[in-house]
Formats: C-alpha cells, structure tokens, sequence
C-alpha cells in the first residue's frame, strides 16, 4: 500500500515537473538568460537605454511574427512575409519621393500588402496549392518585382522628413516603432483570442475536416489569415523603410525566417502546441534579447548563429520530450 | 502525399521555367551602319549580371570606348543564369567573334565555355570579371586597396589613435581582400586597436549593422570608447551611421566602400560617415579597350591582370 502509494507521488510530481517544463521551460530559459546577462554585464545590460534598444529592435520583426502567428493558427505558412515587406517598403519610398503624401503613400504600400495576401490566399484556400509551395514562389515573385521596382538599387533621395514618423520618432518616452507593434499584438490578440473569428481560425487549425464539415467557411477563413499576414509584412516594411529612411530591395529578407522561429518559440510556451500571440511576442523577446546580449558581451558573431540555432532546438526539443513523457 | 508531391514538382517545374524566360538574352546591338572600316572587328560582350547597376554602367562605358575604336559590340545578358552564359559564350566561339569579354561573374563557373574559345584560338578578357583558363587578361579593382585606402583615411581622421570596430562578411572574397588589407593598415598605427571585428549578415545589412552598433554603443558607453567604424560597403557604414546618430554620439568616424549613391549623400551632410571609395569602371572599360585593340594588333600584354586604383569620396 505504502510503496503503491509513494509510486504514484513520485511518478505525479515527475508528471507535474513534466507539465511545467512543457509549459514554463522556454520561458524560464528566457528569465534565465536575462538573469545571466544582467550578471555578466551588470548595470549596462538592464539599463533603461538599452532595454528601449531591445525593444526597438525587435518591434518590426514583432509585427511580422505577430501576423504569422494567425496563419499558422490555421496550419499554413506564409514563406513571402520577409520579401513582401521588403516589397511594400520599396512601393512606400517612391510613393513619397513620388510625393503623393505621407498617408495615401502609405495606404497604397498597405495595400500591396493586403493585396499579395489576398493572392497568396486564393492560391491555397481556393486552387489547393500547399502553403509552402504557393508562398515560395511568390516570395520568389516578390523578390524579384521589389529589384525590378528598383532595377538593384537602394531608394533613399527625396523621401520627406514626416515619413520619420513611423520608424524613428517617439511619443514620450516611447518609439513610435513599439507602439505600432504593441497595437499589432493588441489587436491580433484580441481578434485570436477574444472572437468568433479567432476561435474559428483555431478551430481549423485543429482540424480543418471537421471545422468544414460544421459548416465553417474554412476557404474563406484560411483566405483572411493570408490577407492578415501580408498586411502585417506591409506594415513592417513600412517601418523598417522610415527606420532606415531608406529602401533596399532585399532589406525585409531576413524577416522570414526569423518570424517563423519566433513563432515556434512561442509554441513550446504557456500552451502545448499551439501557435499564440503572447507565446509569439515572448519567441520574439527571446531572439532579440539573445542577440543584444551577445553582442554586448562581444561574442563572436559566427558562434552567435551557432548559439541561436541552438536555443531554437533545445527548446522545441525540451517541449517535444516532455510531452511525449 | 502523392498529390502534394505532384504539385510540388510542377511549381518547381514552373518556377523554372519562368526563372528561364526572363533569361532569354536581349538582342544584341545593331552594329553601326556608319561605322568605317574596321567594323569588321566585333567583340562579343557577354555578362550574367547585366541587372546590376554597376555592371551596367562598366558594360555601357566598355560599348562606348569600344565603338570609337570603330568595333562592333554586342551585349548579352543572362540574368545570374551560368549555364545560360556558357552557351552563349559558345554561340560567341560558333560567329567567329574576334574578342570575347566577360562583363564580371567568376570564370570558374563557365570554364566549358572557355575551353570552346580557347580551342578556337579567340581570346577572352574579364572586365572587373576574374582569370582562369583562356582568360588573356583580367581588368578590376583591387579589392585591397579599396580596404588599405579607406582605412588609412580612418585612421588619419581620427588622429592614429583610439579603437576601431571592423564590419566585415569574410565569406565573400571581394570584402575579405578589403578587410584584410585594412586590418594590416591600421597595424601601422601603433595607437590604434581593433577592439571587434563583426561579421554582417546579408540581405539586411543595414538594420542589421544598425542593431549591431546600437548594442557596441553600448558596450562602450562613453565618448571616445570607440573611435571609428570601418565597414567592408556601404550599407553597413550607412547602418552604423544611423545608430551613432540615433544614439546621440559624438566623435566616431565612419568609412564604407563602394561610392554608392546613398553613401554619397550621406557623405555630404558632414555626419559620421566620412569617407567611401569608389572603384573606377570608367576607367577600367577604357583601358581593357585600349588593352584588346592593342593585343589585335599583335601586342601581348606583360601580365594577365590589370588593376586600376579606386577614387576616394569624402565630404570635401
């Protein structure tokens, strides 16, 4: 009895560890390595300065990722974030060195975003094509119309000083660039987390067959995701461009990929295996913080992406052990 | 799974294909009706990176020197695609041109072609392209003067002494060879120390050398802690610009290289970026043309390589 009984203790609290490293293990490995930097470079790492640094640098990819977030809810990916918003960042600066005026400038760069989506939604939900597939070759198309647009060369002469708004100026103490991606979060929270919509999108993430066979519109729902996200990737090209007050044509490149393992980040957080918003922000918090702190402890840069791919693994690996436990 | 895999291939199929039709190459210039003589000469320029704005401008100065030569030039392109470029460098070997020349790319990436017009005794010459088999003559930069130069500029700027943060991308052997030479020039100066050489990653330069420097301005919080950013182009001497702006500091000297546009804006407002160099296609398109009508007329030339200096850009 007494043997049976501590069994079943042990093997609860090996449970119970179990289920909170499942759930809490990437985010106390993030805590952790906080901790470590403040450590290590005490009263320069936490310092109100270079945590608004953190914040600012991770504010563009944070919008990218956040959209991402609702098109993985559905079980889609969307590969063309990265050259869209290198895309729409492009269309902004001629828009305004065009001098069509700051927000029709900006409607029109939006537009293109919400537009690519739309495309890259009929091409899954309507003509069938895997995520992968359509959105690699619109990445591809999209590369190559923002070099086209701008036949290689960097836009930066004759963009006006009011385009700063977005990318450089401040509220108060406060980039505009986080308020714009706090807005993002806010809203696709709200809309994942607190609506019908959101819940349907979740439902057809957990299986579209049966979402379908309940009479939900599952083309149109997977059609919206899409649209969400080249409207996000639009938005962050928008930024990035007024950042660097300038237009490169590969400038959004990066983006892709790094949304994308933010968003896998976030799903071995708070929840099991799904993607989420606050898990998403915390995946992008996690690579930002992680890149600031090795560059101020000044290691080596090619040790830096060893390290990063690491910390991608274990934590997706220590979510996957867990549960299979 | 099947199907999945069906499509895939024809997306690919597809991808390919279209890859390929944009890569049909332009037709090639007409040749000048009222040209004299000699228009019996034609040259054959052949490139796979006529999309890139520098490549562009050295192949149109390399038409212009050349058809006041009286030469009949040709231009093709083939869009970044290699194979493409060996086959019309054996379309070039088939109409019996009298030179062939590589308008950049590696000659290691099209030596099948090469060996054609080396067997058919037609000489091949790299505008800023490389040498390798049947190449006569290469003409370009040298990727380590750039570096020496700008280097020296930045250590003179900042008085030879204090530290210095190198932005480079080693895989790329253009930027190595610059970094190279500007690490062994800023060893001549005793007072001067590279406290970090940073690897930038591509695409993104720029945001990403402005996030990068954000967080060395950091790490040297005070003023004269870091006094000057070397960078291997232009894009991240123009991030690390806006950083050193962002943040409010003073007294860093920037340098890239390359002479972009943006760089030469930059450059003229008199902020932290200083000085860029920029390579001189005009004159090296000039004198690979006097190079080839010299080597028609049956003169070899001593060496097969040629290098011609770059042009400094500062705010003065």
């Amino acid at each position: 009895m007494q043997a049976d009984n501590s069994v079943s203790t042990t093997a609860g609290l090996r449970q119970g560890a179990n289920r909170w490293l499942r759930v809490y293990g990437t985010f106390a490995g993030f805590v952790a390595m906080i901790v470590i930097f403040s450590l290590l470079r005490p009263g320069v790492f936490l310092s109100p300065n270079n945590l608004r640094n953190i914040t600012e640098q991770v504010a563009i990819l944070a919008i990218v990722a956040t959209t991402m977030t609702v098109v993985m809810v559905v079980g889609d990916f969307d590969l063309s974030v990265g050259a869209l918003a290198s895309l729409s960042g492009v269309v902004v600066a001629d828009m305004l060195i065009q001098g069509v005026g700051l927000w029709p400038g900006v409607g029109i760069a939006l537009l293109v975003g919400a537009v690519a989506g739309l495309f890259n939604g009929l091409l899954v939900a309507y003509f069938g094509l895997s995520a992968f597939v359509a959105t690699l070759a619109t990445m591809t198309a999209f590369r190559g119309l923002s070099l086209f647009y701008t036949n290689g060369s960097t836009l930066f002469s004759g963009i006006p000083e009011s385009f700063k708004i977005f990318g450089q100026s401040f509220t108060g103490p406060i980039p505009n660039s986080v308020l714009i991606m706090l807005a993002v979060l806010i809203v696709t929270w709200f809309v994942l987390e607190q609506t019908t919509l959101g819940r349907r999108l979740y439902a057809i993430g957990g299986n579209a067959q049966a979402s379908y066979l309940a009479g939900l519109n599952v083309r149109a729902l997977r059609l919206t995701a899409f649209v969400i996200s080249g409207l996000g990737a639009a938005l962050a090209g928008i930024v990035l461009t007024s950042r660097l007050f300038s237009a490169h044509p590969t400038a959004g490149e990066p983006l892709m990929l790094n949304s994308i393992a933010a968003v896998f980040l976030g799903m071995t957080m708070f929840r099991e295996g799904e993607p989420h918003v606050l898990g998403t922000f915390v995946g992008v918090l996690l690579l930002g913080v992680m890149s600031n702190g090795l560059n101020i402890l000044q290691v080596n840069s090619y040790l830096q992406l060893v390290l990063t791919g690491v910390i991608i693994l274990l934590a997706v690996l220590l979510s996957g052990l867990a549960r299979r436990e | 799974m099947n199907h999945s895999f069906v499509r895939l291939l024809l997306a690919l199929v597809l991808i390919v294909s279209l890859a390929g039709c944009t890569a049909v190459a332009p037709a090639p210039s007409a040749g000048d009706a009222a040209a004299p003589a000699e228009a019996s000469i034609t040259v054959a320029v052949v490139t796979p990176y006529m999309a890139n704005a520098t490549t562009k401008y050295a192949i149109e100065q390399f038409e212009k020197y050349g058809k006041e030569q009286g030469w009949n030039v040709t231009v093709t392109d083939t869009n970044a695609d290699f194979n493409q470029l060996v086959s019309r460098i054996e379309d070039a070997v088939t109409q019996q041109v009298d030179a062939i020349v590589l308008g950049m790319g590696d000659p290691a990436q099209m030596t099948k072609g090469l060996e054609a017009a080396q067997a058919a005794g037609i000489p091949v010459f790299g505008l800023d392209a490389g040498n390798g088999p049947g190449v006569v003559l290469n003409i370009t930069s040298d990727n380590g003067q750039l570096g020496k130069e700008t280097a020296h500029f930045l250590a003179e700027a900042i008085g030879g002494k204090g530290n210095v943060i190198m932005f480079t991308h080693d895989p790329h052997p253009g930027v190595r060879a610059r970094a190279e030479a500007a690490a062994a020039e800023f060893a001549n100066y005793p007072e001067i120390t590279v406290i970090e050489k940073k690897h930038i990653e591509v695409p993104g330069p720029v945001d990403f050398a402005r996030n990068a420097t954000q967080d060395l301005l950091t790490a040297y919080p005070n003023d004269g802690d870091i006094a000057g950013i070397w960078a291997g182009w232009d894009e991240p001497a123009l991030g690390a610009t806006q950083a050193i702006e962002a943040a409010g500091r003073s007294g860093i000297v920037v340098v890239g290289i390359d002479g972009t546009d943006f760089a030469r804006a930059e450059i003229a407002k008199g902020g932290p970026f200083a000085a860029s160099i920029a390579q001189d296609f005009d004159g090296m398109a000039k004198q690979l043309v006097e190079i080839i009508a010299a080597y028609l007329k049956g003169e070899k030339p001593a060496s097969d390589s040629v290098q011609i200096p770059g042009v400094l850009v500062t705010g003065e």
